[in-house]
């Protein structure tokens, strides 16, 4: 079997003393179009320096067509391999023309005189990419797509036999981002060049790959057909988001879309929820359900708490208790009161002792209302009260009826079923 | 619609004008050895002192050749590897370091900077500055970014011209004056051997840098792209950083700050050649040099018998020619 065109190696990666890629291992074979998508920050562009050795791996393997990364020359390594950045920029006042032959910069000699040979690569990749006619234009006059398509075409001057593209269609218009993609399919059909494409365009990523790559917080998470990739439960939690997938009608591709929908729906009749939360649990809850539209109420808190502060921040609406004391009648009454208003109540991953676990009896309250009751899940482990008394209520709370849940976007999907159920 | 403009920078157009370069060299020879401070004419060579003013313009003529080539050359490498149009010689510290190797032999002199010199101990405080430059831009380890670099010149800079400053404040009269006139630029060689040395030093700096154009033209995209066009990027940017400081501080140590030729000789350059470094590199030597040269004719024979610094020339009668070129030609010398 022919070496991979690229492969990790079990490679964790990163940037002085910070390590972005994490034990990442794929191989990709020669004349695959692969796909790498995830949310910000997840190692995508680091995966790609990696790839280039531009950064050196901290620990693993990465290979090129079976051979080290590391251990190529500058020359051999253009040779394998093209990138096109996510936009390029010539401060000086270069020609097309010219910056297409900067591809050649690696084959051709010392002196840098192009032979024809040289010539022929730089004038066939401008045909590819249909940017002959701007061959004596300056570089900097071209519209974005012209630029991107000249950019294209200085890595297929290399003659690359993988061709790697960093977020490259992110600032083009739909037409533009087709035709560089048209392209780039073309290539790969027909001169069997690999394609590695990093997008922030899931639907476009899916729509022309073979394969994709997922990656979240440097770990790949995900890595097949763009149908086992894109899928509803998987991409939510990695973006934290609420995401549906359908198939496209025509192309049998799958297709990714928000919620925002469920945000607007949502502003006529607001649902009020109210917060258990304490010790800095609630600032996210907080946040999260403020965007997403619902009405909060918290307590009781401790007063200087940082959930305390947040939410006075926040101008959420909060029973208080004085700093470092258990819970008082007056505070717990108050949030009583809060829980009647309230449509369901959400309890954080709060810390439980004796000062505060009867906070949960407000949960009870609720569910004995008929409301929904929302709990973080692995409350054993935030159990500090001597008789565990905030696990024996979790269990009770959860034997009536309420739902644990893992995180956020588990969260808000709960939620929205929960409103949407009677409807549906 | 998009106008479809004709192709910028013909190259039959840049032979001609690469040829009008070349000759205006044996021309300023010719202005060089006519004018000077003790009068307008060619010196009487049957004379003694005829002789002797000879020889003094000849020495003129040659280290202005030399210290606007390497100045120029210089400004057009920082301007392409730092990729900002403000980049000059003197942007990583070379002027300050220089300039306090020179007050130090004159004002302090005695033994230690005495013995070696004027120029050497503003050479060895120059490449000094360029190490301490270099070594706070490289904390961390790996190459320095441009910004790093910028910075730190910035500041190593500033510290030198602390230094200059309380020196020239302690100072007396006459040592003031002499420190002050030695940055305002003076381009009388002391010795043959003086311009010899500094002919050995700038000459292979500029081939070399030469030999770099390609690099260099790609390096103009940015490290990054250079290393994917597959150019050892790190290597070529320290390689032609190390070899423009050079030639700077060969300059400053022979011939004082002088300013403006490093800056604004290579945007002209640009302008006429286009920013292809094969072609820019060499016009840019002999521009800088040939404008240098022609500065410091006008700066000796304007108010005989006192000279002008040459350093004041330079702006003041380059800055309004070198305008009006710009301006019209501003989209082929920079775009950003």
């Amino acid at each position: 079997m022919a070496a991979p065109a690229l492969a990790f190696r079990s490679v964790t990666a990163g940037y002085r003393n910070r390590s972005v890629l994490d034990g990442v291992d794929f191989a990709i074979a020669e004349g695959e179009f692969v796909s790498v998508i995830g949310p910000n920050g997840s190692g995508k562009s680091t995966m790609l320096r990696t790839a280039t050795g531009l950064i050196r791996p901290g620990q693993g393997s990465v290979e090129l067509f079976g051979r080290e990364v590391s251990s190529l020359k500058p020359r051999e390594r253009a040779s394998l391999i093209g990138v096109v950045p996510q936009k390029l920029e010539s401060p000086m006042a270069f020609t097309v023309g010219e910056i297409v032959m900067f591809g050649r910069s690696g084959a051709r000699g010392r002196w840098g005189i192009p032979d024809p040979k040289d010539a022929d690569a730089a004038e066939r990749a401008m045909i590819y990419t249909n940017v002959l006619e701007l061959k004596g234009r300056l570089f900097n006059e071209l519209s974005a797509g012209e630029q991107q398509r000249a950019a294209l075409a200085m890595a297929l001057a290399q003659e690359p036999r993988i061709i790697m593209l960093d977020e490259s269609i992110a600032h083009l218009d739909i037409n533009h981002a087709q035709e560089v993609l048209r392209i780039l399919m073309s290539i790969n059909r027909e001169e069997r060049i690999t394609v590695l494409l990093v997008s922030h365009d899931l639907n476009l990523a899916a729509q022309v790959a073979d394969r994709m790559l997922l990656l979240d917080g440097g770990h790949l998470v995900a890595n097949g057909s763009p149908g086992e990739v894109v899928r509803e439960e998987l991409l939510s939690s990695v973006y934290g988001c609420e995401l549906r997938v359908r198939q496209d009608p025509y192309g049998g591709h799958p297709v990714v879309g928000g919620t925002l929908d469920t945000v607007t729906r949502r502003q006529g009749g607001r649902k009020r929820l109210h917060v258990i939360g304490g010790g800095g649990s609630g600032i996210e809850l907080f946040r999260r359900l403020l965007i997403e539209g619902y009405e909060v109420t918290a307590g009781v808190l401790n007063r200087l708490d940082s959930d305390a502060e947040a939410a006075r921040a926040l101008d959420i609406p909060c029973a208080l208790e004085q700093p470092f004391s258990p819970v008082g009648q007056a505070a717990y009454e108050e949030a009583r009161l809060m829980v009647e208003e309230a449509d369901g109540v959400v309890v954080g991953p709060v810390p439980f002792g004796t000062g505060n676990v009867v906070n949960l009896e407000l949960a009870s309250l609720a569910l004995g209302a008929g409301k929904p009751v929302w709990i973080a899940s692995g409350i054993a482990g935030r159990d500090y009260t001597p008789a565990r008394e905030a696990e024996r209520r979790a269990e009770l709370l959860r034997s009536a009826g309420a739902l644990e849940w893992p995180g956020l976007p588990q969260l808000i999907s709960l939620i929205l079923r929960e409103a949407d159920g009677p409807e549906a | 619609m998009e106008v479809c403009r004709p192709i910028p920078v013909v190259t039959a157009h840049k032979r001609v004008k690469a040829l009008g370069l070349l000759l205006s060299i044996p021309l300023l020879l010719a202005l060089s050895l006519l004018l000077g401070p003790s009068g307008i004419g060619f010196p009487d060579t049957a004379t003694v002192s005829g002789q002797a003013i000879l020889s003094l313009r000849l020495g003129r003529f040659f280290m202005g050749l030399l210290a606007g080539a390497a100045l120029s050359a210089s400004g057009t490498v920082f301007q392409a590897i730092l990729r900002n149009p403000l980049a000059e010689p003197y942007v990583l510290g070379v002027s300050g370091g220089a300039g306090l190797g020179a007050a130090l032999s004159i004002l302090v002199g005695g033994t230690l900077f005495g013995a070696v010199g004027l120029p050497v101990a503003a050479f060895l405080f120059a490449i000094l500055t360029l190490l301490a430059v270099y070594g706070i831009a490289s904390q961390g380890g790996g190459a320095p970014s441009v910004y790093s670099l910028i910075l730190s010149g910035v500041i190593v800079s500033a510290i030198c011209s602390s230094f200059i400053m309380f020196l020239v404040s302690t100072a007396d009269i006459a040592g003031m004056h002499t420190v002050v006139w030695w940055m305002l630029g003076n381009l009388q060689p002391a010795s043959a051997e003086s311009l010899l040395v500094s002919l050995l030093f700038i000459a292979p700096a500029i081939g070399a840098l030469w030999l770099l154009a390609p690099a260099l033209n790609v390096l103009t995209l940015g490290r990054e792209m250079a290393h994917y066009q597959g150019l050892d990027a790190g290597l070529v940017t320290m390689s032609s950083l190390l070899l423009a400081t050079l030639l700077a501080a060969t300059a400053v140590s022979m011939g004082g700050m002088i300013g403006f030729v490093g800056l604004v000789v290579p945007h002209v350059m640009r302008a006429l050649f286009g920013p292809d470094h094969r072609w820019l590199v060499p016009a840019s030597a002999i521009g800088g040099g040939a404008f240098l040269v022609l500065c410091d004719a006008i700066a000796r024979s304007l108010m005989p018998p006192v000279e002008i610094p040459v350093g004041v020339v330079t702006a003041l009668c380059g800055g309004p020619f070198f305008l009006v070129i710009l301006r019209r030609k501003m989209a082929n010398a920079w775009i950003s």
